[in-house]
């Protein structure tokens, strides 16, 4: 048994530090022992927060979230494991099976996605039409139909009713979108050749409340990127992107600034 | 969303009786029920997801609220929590785990992920943790209902000693990193990772928790 398999307690109580957390997610993939010792210990953490069950939501909390779910469309249900199998993804990174906790939450998704990962097709056509044309990006949905299922997150974007896409060009000359769904509540940047910035720099994406900047995810300078930002709209007026040291920084460094896109309402 | 549409015989009304539950059994049959709901919003039924949402949600906002400790955050995530439950309600399987389990860990994973991604959040959290490493443990404890089932964790933390409870306590309503934990605790990380684990490995024995 490997010393990995020992982190399974504080992954379940999301107690990982990042690194390990990518780690141990790989590991998770391959250790059925690990998913079971997942599955179990997630019953354990759910009797354990019986309890901080004392708090009572707001009432109002109800009515908001009746009315915003009713604006949501469910999620088809996961094809069956063997068919996912018989259509090789384009971008080859269609992984459905296996992870839990994948399934469990596409935040998983999403954290996985921080990982350089190859551009499926599908996004490649959003970023050459998007950069080309901005504007809605309704007509890409049907090249869509051609698509085996791609990940759940950005299909479900690309084929929100109210999808919109901002294009810009940033102050060092990179070409970006952003693909921004209100009802979805998520935005995802997707940049075209990005402008490399050395090693100890990287791009930093921003949501912004007004004056006030979120710091967001971090973006690899050289080459496509697409990254989801973490934070989801409420109450986001506008998108940007700065250069930063590696790392990032708590507030955006004013003349590293790329661009400032507002969102519309 | 048009809740005048709602079938009068499901869904809206408060859901004091069906939480109410004293036996093992009781349990058992809620959380089919809790599938039956889970399955009945796949297919769109938002009257089922009200009914999810009473039954629910004092857990789910009580967990969100515990880690974020500001009620705008709360409100703000456990929406986010619910909204994904509904997007995602196909996705559940009981392979998954029971749909208290599911919510729960989806639930607390966005209340940490957003503790460490607000970064004034997480460094007024940190003076809070210490200057006041003891509350954390003991607010937990202070604010606990008798109720049956709360009494049963109770006991379940209490068999477990000192070090695995605080562990566990710290790690997840207190939402800190495993190495924030182990400087909070002056120990080493290994040593708290195996505290955390072992700390659910003893509850989870005391509480019978069937996989």
């Amino acid at each position: 048994m490997s010393e990995i398999h020992g982190a399974v307690g504080a992954y379940v109580v999301n107690a990982l530090d990042p690194d390990e957390l990518e780690e141990f997610e790989a590991h998770l993939a391959v250790c059925p022992t690990c998913s079971r010792e997942v599955v179990e210990f997630g019953e354990t953490a759910a009797e354990l927060s019986l309890l901080a069950s004392v708090a009572t939501p707001p009432a109002s909390l109800r009515g908001s979230i009746l009315s915003a779910i009713a604006e949501v469309r469910p999620l088809p249900p996961e094809p069956p494991a063997e068919t996912t199998q018989t259509e090789p993804s384009p971008g080859g990174t269609l992984t459905i099976a296996a992870d839990l906790r994948h399934a469990a939450d596409e935040l998983a998704l999403r954290r996985q996605r921080r990982r350089t990962r190859a551009l499926s097709l599908l996004v490649a056509a959003v970023v050459v039409a998007a950069v080309a044309l901005g504007g809605v990006v309704y007509t890409l949905v049907q090249a869509r139909q051609t698509q085996v299922a791609q990940q759940a997150a950005e299909t479900e974007l690309l084929t929100a009713p109210d999808v919109q896409t901002y294009s810009a060009t940033m102050k060092d000359g990179g070409q970006i979108s952003f693909v921004v769904s209100r009802s979805l509540n998520r935005a995802l940047f997707i940049g075209k050749d990005l402008p490399a910035v050395g090693s100890d720099r990287t791009y930093q994406l921003w949501t912004l409340e007004g004056e006030r900047a979120i710091p967001d995810n971090l973006v690899a300078g050289g080459g496509d990127r697409q990254e989801f930002f973490r934070e989801t709209l409420s109450g986001v007026t506008s998108l940007a992107v700065s250069i930063e040291p590696a790392g990032g920084a708590q507030q955006p460094t004013p003349a590293a600034i790329q661009t400032v896109t507002q969102l519309s309402s | 969303m048009n809740v005048s549409s709602l079938p009068p015989n499901s869904g809206g009304q408060p859901s004091g009786s069906a939480r109410h539950r004293d036996a093992s059994s009781g349990r058992e049959a809620e959380a089919a029920h809790l599938v039956e709901l889970m399955t009945l919003c796949s297919r769109g039924h938002e009257e089922a997801f009200a009914e999810l949402y009473d039954l629910t949600s004092q857990r789910i906002y009580g967990v969100v609220l515990r880690v974020l400790r500001s009620p705008d955050h709360a409100a703000e995530v456990t929406q986010e929590v619910y909204v994904e439950v509904w997007r995602q309600s196909a996705r559940y399987s009981s392979g998954k785990g029971s749909v208290t389990a599911w919510m729960t860990t989806m639930a607390h994973r966005r209340a940490v992920d957003r503790v460490r991604s607000v970064s004034s959040e997480m460094a007024r959290d940190e003076r809070y943790a210490f200057h006041n490493g003891d509350r954390e443990i003991d607010e937990v404890w202070d604010g606990v209902e008798q109720r049956l089932d709360i009494e049963r964790v109770r006991k379940g933390m209490a068999s477990l000693t000192a070090i695995q409870r605080e562990a566990l306590t710290l790690a997840y309503f207190g939402g800190y990193t495993q190495s924030q934990v182990a400087q909070l605790l002056k120990l080493p990380l290994g040593t708290v990772k195996t505290r955390i684990r072992d700390g659910l490995i003893g509850l989870r024995d005391a509480l019978g928790v069937e996989a």
